[in-house]
């Protein structure tokens, strides 16, 4: 990509532009940008409204951000609040505000802080997050290390490594009756399963750890199976 | 659709493979969205895959994964053709078509020296037939007409070849994303070809 050439667009303030090729592409205060916009940096400090794809090598939202197009990134970091209409694809992913797309999310190495909302699937190399999710296709990793805050949904979770945690604080345990720590699946399916605070419906391993609190309508494991005292399975099989 | 099928936890038994590898395969599209088909089990919703599409598939995998990349692999697999052109002598050093075939295909053709994929597929199908037996210099016109005048087509969709021959009188057909065929009596199927599996075949002797 030559980009030494190509100048900046700046917008300070209230300003719109119909998008094209810059270098860098800032927003401070409210800006619009009307078309697809490819560029080596962006930068969203206010709120941004971009109404086509994005570009970018870096991308950054610190403020809010809507994009009504995809987003492809080498790195993608959200600090505030972000709304996607298309899909993200992204080698970096962070997310340390709220995100919440409305098509799928293709990353290698995915860090959510927050809250993520994705509608359809979710694929990733590592996938580390504190947080509440809700995933409403495949949640497709590797390594799926999760603590999870408050209610999270996934239609599905398969991968090599699955672990699943509560997030203990002051705070949720204080408010237990009111907040339900639980994530909800109808199926995991991994080589190792580590499982807490999870109602999932068939759970397949070859190594599974059910923790407390979890709910199981049916485990199948090829090695070991350990189980918590607290939790409940309904039936389990080893094959 | 009346392929024999095979259930997730099936496979991986047979085929001695994890589900982190499978999972991994699916996200860098070695296997294709559409073989993971859904069916509820009286266990709740179970993943199904056509057996035979998917062994070979795993098969490929598993012998090439050791000397390329994942992603080399899934360009490999993916039915996108890719950017390349070739001079005749690659092509003929590389195995793809003989001298012969070459010569009868230029002749015909009128093209450059350079071939870019879709001529490469051309010629590969033409040499593979004509090598076979199965057809001769005349059909191999009639059919390379069809393949020129459907180029399009070739490179998205999962197409077949098809050549029948009734008394004598053969005719060239090019199915797109058909599930059957049925003739009459009289009728010979002389030759049955899935184009995707000869960009696959090509794309094998490139590397």
């Amino acid at each position: 990509m030559e980009t030494k050439n190509r100048g900046d667009l700046t917008i300070n303030g209230y300003g719109a532009s119909n998008g094209g090729q810059f270098h860098r592409v800032i927003i401070n205060g409210k800006g619009t940008i009307n078309s697809d916009v490819e560029c080596m940096d962006f930068e969203c400090n206010g709120t941004g409204f971009v109404n086509g794809n994005l570009y970018s090598k870096n991308a950054k939202v610190s403020g809010k951000g809507k994009f009504f197009g995809k987003i492809t990134s080498n790195s993608l970091k959200v600090e505030g609040r972000a709304m996607v209409d298309g899909d993200i694809s992204a080698r970096n992913f962070r997310v340390s505000g709220s995100a919440s797309i409305n098509g799928c999310v293709k990353s290698e190495d995915m860090k959510v802080h927050g809250r993520l909302t994705v509608d359809k699937d979710c694929e990733a190399d590592v996938f580390k997050a504190e947080c509440q999710f809700t995933i409403g296709g495949l949640l497709n990793v590797d390594l799926v290390d999760v603590k999870i805050y408050g209610e999270c949904h996934a239609q599905e979770i398969g991968g090599q490594t699955i672990k699943i945690k509560q997030k203990s604080s002051l705070f949720a345990q204080l408010f237990k009756p009111l907040f339900q720590t639980m994530l909800e699946t109808e199926l995991i399916e991994g080589d190792h399963i580590e499982l807490e605070n999870t109602a999932a419906k068939v759970v397949r391993g070859n190594d599974v750890t059910i923790g407390p609190n979890c709910k199981i309508g049916l485990v199948e494991y090829t090695e070991t199976l350990t189980q918590d005292k607290k939790s409940i399975i309904e039936e389990s099989r080893k094959i | 659709m009346s392929e024999e099928l095979i259930s997730k936890k099936e496979l991986l038994e047979l085929m001695g493979i994890s589900y982190g590898q499978l999972y991994r395969w699916k996200r860098k599209d070695l296997i294709p969205e559409e073989w993971f088909v859904r069916k509820s089990a009286f266990t709740g919703q179970e993943t199904f895959f056509p057996k035979e599409k998917i062994i070979e598939r795993i098969n490929k995998i598993q012998t090439m994964k050791e000397n390329l990349s994942l992603d080399e692999l899934a360009n490999m697999f993916s039915p996108n053709v890719t950017e390349l052109s070739l001079g005749q002598d690659e092509l003929i050093k590389r195995n793809i078509v003989s001298e012969q075939v070459l010569t009868f295909y230029l002749e015909n053709e009128k093209g450059g020296p350079q071939f870019d994929f879709s001529r490469i597929l051309e010629i590969f199908i033409l040499e593979k037939l004509l090598q076979s037996g199965d057809i001769n210099l005349d059909e191999g016109k009639m059919l390379l007409q069809v393949l020129k005048e459907s180029g399009s087509l070739i490179k998205q969709k999962d197409c077949e070849l098809i050549i029948v021959r009734k008394l004598g009188v053969s005719s060239c057909l090019l199915l797109v994303n058909a599930e059957a065929v049925h003739f009459d009596k009289g009728t010979r199927m002389v030759s049955r070809l899935s184009l995707l599996n000869c960009i696959e075949e090509i794309k094998a002797k490139l590397w």
